[in-house]
């Protein structure tokens, strides 16, 4: 199941501050509900693992991040991660593409567009399903990412692995999905 | 007609109740799953969660340190035994363990044996397999592009090609195209379903290192046909082999191929010496086994300007997912789709169907159905009412100038099936009539003028059922005869077997209906026992339905050569000669001289007790009967519904089904049938896909999302009858369990596009959700 997702939201942050942030995968890790990065491999590429739980179904995604593009200079940032559940209930994949916009205010827009694909038990809740839970992590993401990018002194990345990971609450995204089956579309946009 | 017997004897035509009702009211049933045996284990099924995927690695360690796991069986531990593939009913082998790679989300990877079932089911979360994912290939349409992935890499065959099939005159029918004034057709794809049963698979698998037997209880409509099966794959002896069929949940052909879990539950006997029970999860079983229909259809009619049909052309494009499994007749790899031409007359005909593997679960099976008869009517009703709309006539004025002629029976159709009997038109008559068609279409002028959706939808289809034939019909070669025992006893009680097996059809009360007729023992004293390879006589099973036309046959001619002996001891009994006698139910009397009678219950006792000299004792008897062909029932359903302009729901307000299935044994379980199979159809036309997304992931597999209908989705259904007997059955009948599923979803779908027509709407494939008829709606800008 292929999904595409684009959020846009502003902070009142300036550029080069949430670029920092932005490109740097251990903070906006930190950011993401259920996520755990625990091993840097090289530059760029990042091993982890994401717990995700809807109704009955717990699905344990480990694998790695990648940033595949960088470019500072317009402050865009690409990235794929690509995890397996542990118990062999299938895959996702993830393109993430971030982009930031100073704006006249001061401030800073953070446009994301993710392609995301999941295969396997997980997939056969349908995109109804899908599509909320996806909704609820980016909102979700996007709290923490204020409020991270708040605290964040720009000093020296936080060191792998330390960061404390906030698990997804699953009986409330549960409730969150199914709410979301009875809402207009209008509010599945951004 | 048939001679009624009295309520006493409950011969046909009494609406007994069913005898077996009595135990499955008190939830007194014997189920598989009810089976317990000293000793047994249960397995588990680890499952692929891609649709197509290479197999890279199993690793079973940490499965087998779960406390009480027995063994952890693979696709390479069956590959030693050369048990890894089995042939499936199609000439095709399927993998009953997945090796080098799997083919559809949810294919059987591995099976886990534990002593109990939470030990089994927690053991497979921790079979590691290792998979490297395949590109997919979803739709039928791109499965032979040449940049198509390769699905089966096992046949010599390098494309996903299964079979090419035609039947009919492909020139003759073209020429009468070109000429054609008028032409219509339709594309309609008749999607993915699932009988869902109310029970799922599931056996329990039981072999005697003591005695060297196999006892195999199963989930299975056809229990003979499974041993033979389990005797050619697996080397044992087929006397060796008992298969029993207890109390089946609903089969709806579901229950009629061999599934992995099956095989496995065996394997792990004889390797264990312990029996093993596996049972199907409700998930399971909507993902892995047989699914039915998914057909993608294409159908032309040419006609005059008067609306008479001249020919019809039909091409079809099967997807039958990663195996061949459909469980059809060996020579009919479409199976009986060639009754596409319905109930209609036409010059020429011709009908071409392409089958292609994808990566979805195999099948397809006959569900509810008599091998894709389904489809066909569907079909043809479907493009008939497309004819009307391009003729601006009357659906049902069309399809009266185009019906079979009653005094044309037998009739051979231009597909080259010879239909045994019918009157079209009576059914659609008394149909019409009983739901007031001509003011209906008042009704509807009006509501329209108001700008209201009404719509009123006819489907006047023709059935072929009762395979069959020897001459034409074989499984795996069996030919499809089938059978009945039956045997008196000193007291004047009987037992009868079939080489059928009731899934809910009420077997025990019908057959014992026709022993009564036949021989006027009461129904309440014969006994009927199917399922069980040891006691009943061979046959095909029950499906397609066939068990009135072969088993109902074999018992009426088995009974009759019973009373052909009691004829002779009665005339011993009665000191005259046989040619004095004649017969009423349950009794021979002098001609003439009605008080010198014996009964039937006095000619049983002597045939053990007074044997004729030059008689055996005994009084019993079986026959294979061999139908010398098909039985054709028909009917017309009329269905009316409104449409909610807001929300897209089509509410159906009336539904009217008139059947004519010949004879009749029981009208009640007819009616019963009837009601069931209208609720089916319902779901199929309006509720029910087995949906894959562009990865292969299942979108229908549980009933979260696979919608059953209850009672408050079900209209009042209104049933009626008309009856013209088969000529060639013993006693007329021409069976009935499957007509409602296969006559019904046409006139759903008629009445819904009939309701939008006026706005140009030609077609709309099921399932009709409020969803899909609200885009329309807003389409045609009629929305409320």
């Amino acid at each position: 199941m292929a999904l595409k997702i684009e959020k846009t939201f502003e902070v009142p942050e300036p550029i080069e501050k949430v670029w920092a942030f932005l490109s740097d995968p251990r903070k906006v890790a930190t950011c993401v509900p259920g996520v755990q990065i625990t091993d840097q491999v090289d530059e760029k590429t990042y091993k982890g693992a994401i717990k995700v739980k809807v109704g009955p179904s717990v699905t344990d995604y480990n694998g790695e991040a990648q940033i595949i593009r960088l470019d500072t200079e317009n402050h865009e940032i690409e990235i794929l991660g690509k995890g397996q559940d542990v118990r062999g209930r299938g895959s996702a994949s993830m393109k993430m593409t971030g982009k930031l916009r100073a704006l006249e205010s001061g401030g800073t827009e953070v446009k994301s567009e993710s392609e995301i694909t999941v295969v396997g038990i997980l997939a056969q809740m349908g995109s109804r399903v899908i599509a909320e839970v996806s909704n609820i992590m980016f909102g979700e993401f996007t709290k923490n990412f204020q409020a991270r990018l708040k605290e964040a002194s720009g000093d020296a990345a936080a060191p792998v692995g330390a960061a404390e990971v906030a698990p997804i609450k699953a009986t409330s995204l549960a409730w969150e999905a199914t709410k979301g089956l009875f809402r207009g579309k209008s509010e599945s946009g951004s | 007609m048939i001679h009624k017997t009295s309520p006493e004897i409950g011969g046909m035509g009494h609406s007994i109740k069913r005898k077996e009702d009595l135990r499955f009211i008190q939830g007194k049933g014997n189920y598989v799953d009810d089976v317990h045996l000293p000793g047994m284990v249960y397995g588990q099924l680890v499952r692929s969660p891609y649709a197509h995927a290479r197999l890279k690695s199993i690793n079973t360690e940490k499965a087998k340190a779960v406390p009480g796991v027995l063994a952890v069986i693979t696709g390479e531990d069956l590959a030693k035994a050369n048990l890894a593939w089995m042939p499936t009913l199609s000439y095709d082998k399927q993998m009953v363990l997945a090796t080098g790679k799997v083919l559809f989300q949810s294919q059987e990877v591995a099976f886990v044996v534990a002593e109990d079932r939470y030990a089994a089911a927690d053991a497979a979360e921790l079979v590691e397999v290792e998979y490297e994912e395949l590109p997919v290939l979803v739709d039928p349409h791109k499965a032979l592009d040449a940049d198509a992935p390769l699905l089966r890499e096992d046949r010599e065959q390098k494309n996903n090609h299964i079979f090419h099939w035609e039947v009919g005159d492909r020139k003759a029918t073209e020429q009468v195209f070109q000429k054609a004034p008028v032409k219509a057709s339709v594309n309609a794809f008749f999607p993915r379903c699932h009988p869902a049963p109310l029970e799922t698979c599931g056996c329990v698998a039981d072999f005697s290192r003591a005695t060297g037997r196999l006892t195999v209880y199963m989930t299975s409509q056809a229990p003979h046909a499974h041993r033979t099966v389990f005797a050619l794959v697996g080397g044992i002896p087929e006397n060796n082999i008992r298969v029993i069929s207890p109390d089946i949940g609903g089969g709806f052909g579901n229950k009629v191929p061999v599934y992995p879990g099956y095989v496995c539950a065996i394997v792990a006997s004889l390797t264990l010496g312990v029996p093993v029970k596996w049972i199907e999860t409700r998930s399971e079983n909507l993902q892995s086994t047989g699914f039915a229909r998914d057909y993608h259809m294409t159908a032309e009619i040419a006609a005059d300007r008067d609306g008479k049909m001249q020919a019809l052309r039909v091409k079809t494009l099967a997807d039958h997912g990663a195996f061949n499994a459909a469980a059809q007749p060996t020579k009919f790899p479409a199976g009986l789709f060639s009754i596409c031409t319905g109930s209609y007359e036409y010059a020429q005909a011709f009908c071409e169907v392409d089958g292609v593997y994808t990566n979805k679960a195999p099948g397809g099976i006959a569900y509810r159905c008599s091998f894709r008869v389904t489809e066909a009517a569907y079909l043809i009703e479907r493009v008939v009412d497309v004819l009307a709309l391009e003729l601006k006539m009357d659906p049902a004025e069309l399809r009266r100038r185009n019906f079979i002629p009653a005094e044309k029976f037998p009739y051979k159709s231009s597909l080259g099936w010879t239909y045994d009997s019918g009157n079209y038109e009576a059914a659609m008559n008394l149909a019409l009539e009983k739901i007031g068609y001509q003011q209906l279409r008042k009704e509807q002028a009006e509501k329209r003028k108001k700008g209201e959706l009404m719509g009123i939808g006819i489907s006047s289809f023709t059935e072929i059922v009762g395979a069959g034939p020897a001459h034409t019909f074989d499984i795996l070669g069996i030919k499809m005869f089938d059978s009945c025992e039956i045997r008196i006893h000193p007291t004047g009680k009987a037992m009868a077997r079939m080489g059928t097996k009731s899934q809910g059809q009420g077997h025990e009360t019908t057959y014992a209906q026709i022993v009564a007729q036949e021989l006027g023992i009461p129904a309440a004293d014969v006994t009927i026992e199917e399922g069980d390879t040891d006691t009943a006589p061979y046959g095909l099973g029950t499906y397609a339905s066939r068990s009135t036309p072969t088993s109902g046959a074999a018992t009426a001619i088995a009974a009759r050569k019973i009373r052909d002996k009691a004829k002779k001891i009665a005339a011993y009994l009665l000191e005259c000669n046989e040619n004095d006698l004649e017969w009423e139910p349950g009794k021979f009397f002098v001609k003439g001289a009605p008080s010198k009678a014996k009964t039937i219950q006095d000619i049983a006792f002597a045939a053990y007790t007074n044997i004729p000299p030059g008689l055996e004792a005994g009084l019993e008897a079986v026959d294979y009967y061999d139908p010398p062909n098909l039985t054709f029932p028909f009917g017309t359903y009329v269905c009316v519904v409104d449409i909610d302009k807001g929300t897209g729901e089509v509410k159906v307000r009336r539904f009217v089904a008139v059947d004519d299935c010949g004879n009749i044994i029981n009208p009640m379980i007819v009616e019963g049938q009837i009601h069931g199979g209208l609720t089916e159809g319902l779901a199929i036309a309006f509720m029910q896909q087995i949906d894959y997304d562009e990865s292969g992931n299942i979108q229908g597999g549980s009933f979260q999302d696979y919608l059953l209908p209850t009672a408050v989705e079900t209209p009042h259904w209104e049933t009626d009858k008309t009856c013209t007997p088969s000529p060639h059955h013993p006693f007329g009948a021409k069976g009935v369990g499957e007509s409602p599923n296969v006559g019904s979803p046409a006139a759903f779908v008629n009445a819904v596009v009939d309701a939008l027509s006026h706005l140009g709407v030609k077609h709309i494939d099921m399932p009709i959700t409020p969803w899909k008829v609200w885009k329309v709606l807003q389409e045609k800008g009629v929305a409320a």
